[in-house]
């Protein structure tokens, strides 16, 4: 180009050392680089491009802060250069700053309009930020420059049809199929093309079309996915009520007769459905029983008819799912049934089937060898799954002590037991057994999961994490670092869970954050796939991987996360005591905890520092553009600290304001952050929307009445906002309602349901009724008629506490009778004992969970 | 069960399934890369409640060169100890391989196995007549050694 700006301007000898600064770069040559960049600089000290450059190789090799000052200097010194804003948008990039990197490539796109490099980065930016018409642009732009490149015709047809124009993506593929020469056969890329193409063809609802094309691409092997030729053809028949439809379902069963979905195609293409009140219920049974006779091997059939059938036919197909079953020792027999209990007379029925397969067992296994002994065994265990189900604990225990004195060696028998007491309220109890589970088979990882889970229920984190540490990385800093580096949901909300019970908020805070951070993880995975899936051609699994990223925190682990971290936050905000307090009152407990945490920090910084020697040429390295994390909170207390905890609960809820919007807890925490935020008209459609969910919520009962108090309350609101008030007030909790009319009707209406007792409680408490009468409310959950489960028992304790009363001990004592195989309304010395026992060894075997240092 | 090949949004499923069950675990990413990559290759057995019991991760082997065949491996293989006894790896496998061999054109399909991991192994040799073609020495993370087996798909 011939109008280089002077400054930009290098004479031969520095021009030549710059390209060769590019080219070092590019190889990653970053000690070569940063001194061919210094000779550079030592000449022209203000030459942006090189001091960018500079910039952009001191970050990779690890000065990061160093390199980004660099970088941000050298744009001011040349602000049209695409190169500089291209290094700066790398950096952006490199901090998962995707909005400031694509500001930084739109302006390089201003000085380099046709840069493939630039406009490829852009277009994977603007994917990531779902910028789809700006997507379009970019790709036209790409295509236009290198109309060869198959897959630029790819990426355009996949812009439009991000950006929701189907028909423009269509023609763009038409276009770029018809240039298509020669394509071999069995040519896996264009087999996903075609098969996208068909994809695109139902999407407009063009099915006589999507077949056609079907039917020849699977002919002339274009499609060589037999699997989705398969399922396509049948959606689209289906879809085209063609006679064909019912044998293209048949051959589906065929191809893989465990597959529900085929069955319910085949189904449903003959106007009928899998629910046992249909009209049609016995023709759907009929086809189904079919399908059992000519394909023996399949249970999904079998196990569909139990749904269908009823009564006596019920019975008999019942009889002979679960007597196989029990003679074959299926564990799952339970689980996979359970569903059917919510019609009570299969509920009766499946007791009355169990009951006469145990006792057809017991008598024949003693009298008769052609019965195994493990048939009963099995009986056995499927009756105390269904009585714990039903919440019969004693009966199922009795059932299990006889199980296990017929085969002490099964660990199934042990879990089951595990669950009922857990299920009974003995915590400790159920960490007992579910280790007893363990001891019997220590190379099987499930056992240890479920033990480690149990202990972690039982709030006994330090002995989960020794358990655990058994099956994860040896190198690793401490167990709990290679679960969260591997992305364990499951572990990081249970220990979470387990410290927020205890009142370690701090690192319940942290194990949350951990959830959230996975979640982060998972977003940016995708970015990478924006060019790669349109290299592969594998459209159709990649349209899915964007749609399912823009519902990710949907995730039930994510909404417990969220729901749970911003609660404490909230508490945080309402009482910044709970945040030093905590650490201070937990006492030896917290002590060993912050000790075995000091350690794991120890050893991370070690395993850093150690990778650091082992590394000869530490400085020609490349470090990436990536930040390494570093751990500068590892017991959370600057995270209790923290000045702005409303607005940290409010950016986790955000996304649940759209992904979880039919879950009545995430309304009623959006709502306690934003009256506290104080933003009120927030506030009032958070408890609007709690409202069309369940008006009757206990928790929002709290609330209107809450928020009534805190609305009159305000000094003078502007006009608009007030009048936005009232009228979501009106509908919330009129004003000719006075408040203690409000709770007692409430009361009246829910008397049998202790959550419901516990909220008109707390009504009471604000609304400044006696103490006594607030007492006296609560007390009500004794009598008989009511609803009481631990849970809500727990947190009426918990209440009474707040309000200093002095009939908590008198609850306490009647909730231990109320539920007599709890141990949690025990008092603190009696629980030290159950909690040595539950991590004792079973047997005199050293457990070597307890070597681990 | 419910045996049906794997879709995008089974993927946490599968990796808290993996994560229960054995030593040798992945990040999302992993996942990711094989679905992104392989999409017809993995499946997943699932119960009542759509939660993901059992698996198969699979891949193409595409290190063996320009002329070596083309083969499958299994990365990854697991059902929850609850879920066992009813064929469902069996029944995984099955439907991974016949999809290796018609998308693919595979002529046999390989996977590692720990030595001392004697129920997996009676699972691949009896079950789905699988033979050990080597010993990969200190092949898992901990030092142990695998077995590497192999089943041939040529009819």
């Amino acid at each position: 180009m011939s109008d280089i700006p002077a400054k930009r301007a290098l004479p031969p000898k520095e021009s030549n050392l710059f390209k060769e600064l590019l080219t070092l770069y590019e190889t990653r040559q970053l000690k070569k680089g940063l001194k061919t960049a210094d000779l550079i600089l030592k000449k022209f000290p203000e030459h942006g491009e090189t001091t960018c450059m500079k910039g952009l190789v001191l970050t990779h090799m690890g000065r990061r802060e160093e390199g980004i000052e660099l970088v941000r200097k050298g744009v001011r010194l040349d602000l049209t250069s695409h190169i500089c804003w291209h290094v700066y948008g790398l950096i952006h990039k490199g901090e998962k700053n995707y909005e400031e990197a694509l500001k930084c490539y739109i302006q390089a796109l201003r000085f380099d309009k046709e840069n493939l490099n630039i406009l490829r980065d852009a277009a994977q930016l603007q994917t990531q930020l779902r910028i789809y018409d700006g997507l379009v642009e970019t790709r036209h732009t790409l295509l236009k420059i290198r109309p060869a490149m198959r897959q630029h015709w790819m990426a355009l047809a996949v812009a439009y049809h991000l950006n929701g124009n189907l028909v423009e993506a269509k023609k763009v593929l038409e276009h770029y199929e018809s240039t298509l020469k020669n394509v071999p056969d069995y040519d896996v890329e264009h087999s996903e093309t075609m098969l996208y193409h068909v994809r695109l063809l139902e999407d407009l609802g063009e099915f006589t079309e999507a077949l056609a094309m079907l039917d020849v691409s699977a002919k002339s092997r274009a499609i060589v996915d037999r699997t989705s030729i398969m399922e396509i053809r049948a959606r689209l028949l289906s879809k085209l009520e063609s006679d064909e439809a019912e044998h293209a379902w048949r051959v589906l069963v065929e191809h893989n007769p465990d597959c529900y979905e085929y069955y319910q195609g085949y189904l449903s293409n003959l106007g009928l459905t899998l629910d046992a009140t249909d009209a049609n219920a016995a023709k759907a049974l009929t086809i189904l029983e079919e399908f059992s006779t000519q394909i023996p091997r399949a249970t999904a059939p079998r196990r569909l008819a139990l749904t269908i059938a009823s009564g006596e036919h019920f019975r008999e197909l019942l009889t002979r799912y679960s007597l196989s079953a029990f003679k074959k020792g299926i564990p799952s027999l339970f689980s996979d049934i359970k569903g059917l209990y919510k019609d009570l007379p299969k509920q009766q029925i499946i007791e009355e089937v169990a009951v006469a397969a145990r006792d057809q067992s017991s008598s024949a296994s003693s009298a008769s060898a052609d019965v195994e002994p493990t048939t009963y065994l099995w009986t056995l265990y499927f009756l105390a799954q269904h009585h714990s189900y039903l919440g019969r604990h004693s009966q199922a225990l009795e059932i299990l002590d006889l199980a296990l004195a017929h085969t002490p060696t099964l660990p199934e028998l042990h879990m089951v037991k595990g669950r009922v007491l857990k299920r009974a309220g003995d915590l400790f109890g159920g960490a007992r057994c579910l280790e007893d589970a363990r001891f019997l088979d220590g190379q099987d990882r499930f056992l240890n999961t479920k033990s480690a889970k149990y202990r972690l229920r039982a709030g006994m984190v330090e002995e989960a994490s020794s358990l655990l540490g058994l099956f994860t990385k040896k190198d690793a800093p401490s167990p709990g670092a290679d679960l969260e580096d591997m992305q364990s949901l499951l572990y990081l909300v249970e220990e979470a869970d387990a410290h927020n019970r205890n009142g370690n908020f701090g690192l319940a805070l942290k194990k949350y954050m951990a959830v959230n951070k996975v979640f982060d993880e998972v977003e940016d995975d995708q970015y990478d796939f924006h060019g790669y899936s349109l290299r592969k051609f594998t459209i159709n699994i990649y349209l899915n991987l964007l749609a399912w990223e823009d519902r990710l925190r949907s995730h039930p682990a994510y909404v417990k996360a969220a729901l749970s971290a911003s609660r404490i936050f909230v508490a945080l905000h309402d009482d910044p005591s709970i945040g030093t307090a905590a650490t201070a009152t937990g006492g030896q407990l917290t002590d060993a905890q912050k000790k075995a945490k000091k350690k794991a920090k120890k050893a991370a910084q070690k395993i850093q520092e150690d990778t650091k020697k082992a590394t000869p040429q530490a400085n020609n390295d490349d470090k990436g553009l990536e930040p390494t994390p570093k751990d500068d909170d590892p017991d959370g207390s600057k995270l209790l600290q923290c000045t702005d905890p409303l607005e940290r609960a409010s950016k986790l809820l955000k996304p649940l304001a759209t992904l979880a919007d039919t879950n009545i807890e995430v309304w009623i925490a959006m709502y306690d952050v934003a009256v506290r935020r104080k933003k009120y008209l927030q506030a009032s459609k958070a408890l609007a929307r709690a409202a069309d969910i369940d008006v009757e919520n206990p928790e929002l009962h709290v609330r209107r009445l809450e928020f009534r108090q805190t609305v009159s309350s305000l000094p003078e609101p502007p006009q608009t906002v007030a009048q936005l008030l009232a009228e979501t007030m009106t509908k919330l909790l009129p004003d000719e309602v006075a408040s203690e009319t409000f709770n007692s009707q409430y009361l009246q209406r829910h008397s049998t349901y202790a959550p419901a007792i516990l909220a008109a409680a707390r009504v009471q408490v604000k609304l400044q009724a006696p103490r006594e009468q607030v007492e006296e409310t609560v007390f009500t959950i004794t009598s008989a008629d009511v609803v009481l489960d631990i849970k809500t028992a727990l947190a009426i304790l918990t209440f009474l506490g707040t309000i200093a009363s002095p009939r908590a001990e008198e609850l306490r004592t009647w909730c231990g009778g109320r539920f007599p195989l709890s141990t949690v309304f025990k008092p603190a010395a009696e629980l030290v004992a159950l909690r040595e026992l539950a991590i004792t060894a079973p047997h005199e075997v050293p457990d070597k969970a307890e070597d681990i240092p | 069960m419910n045996i049906r090949p794997v879709r995008v949004e089974d993927l946490p499923g599968m990796q808290a399934c993996n994560l229960q069950n054995l030593p040798e675990n992945y990040t999302m990413r992993y996942y990711l890369y094989h679905a992104m990559t392989w999409p017809s290759l993995s499946y997943v057995a699932e119960d009542h409640k759509g939660r993901i019991v059992g698996y198969i991760l699979a891949k193409m082997d595409e290190d063996g060169g320009e002329d070596a065949e083309p083969h499958g491996h299994v990365t990854s293989i697991s059902i929850l100890r609850s879920y066992r006894r009813l064929g469902l790896a069996k029944k995984l496998m099955v439907q991974s391989q016949e999809a290796m061999a018609t998308i693919y054109r595979a002529s046999f399909v390989s996977l590692h196995v720990r030595k001392s991991n004697r129920a997996a192994l009676g699972l691949y040799r009896d079950t789905l007549g699988f033979t050990v073609q080597d010993i990969e020495k200190k092949y898992y993370a901990d030092g142990e050694d695998a077995y590497a087996m192999r089943l041939s798909l040529k009819p």
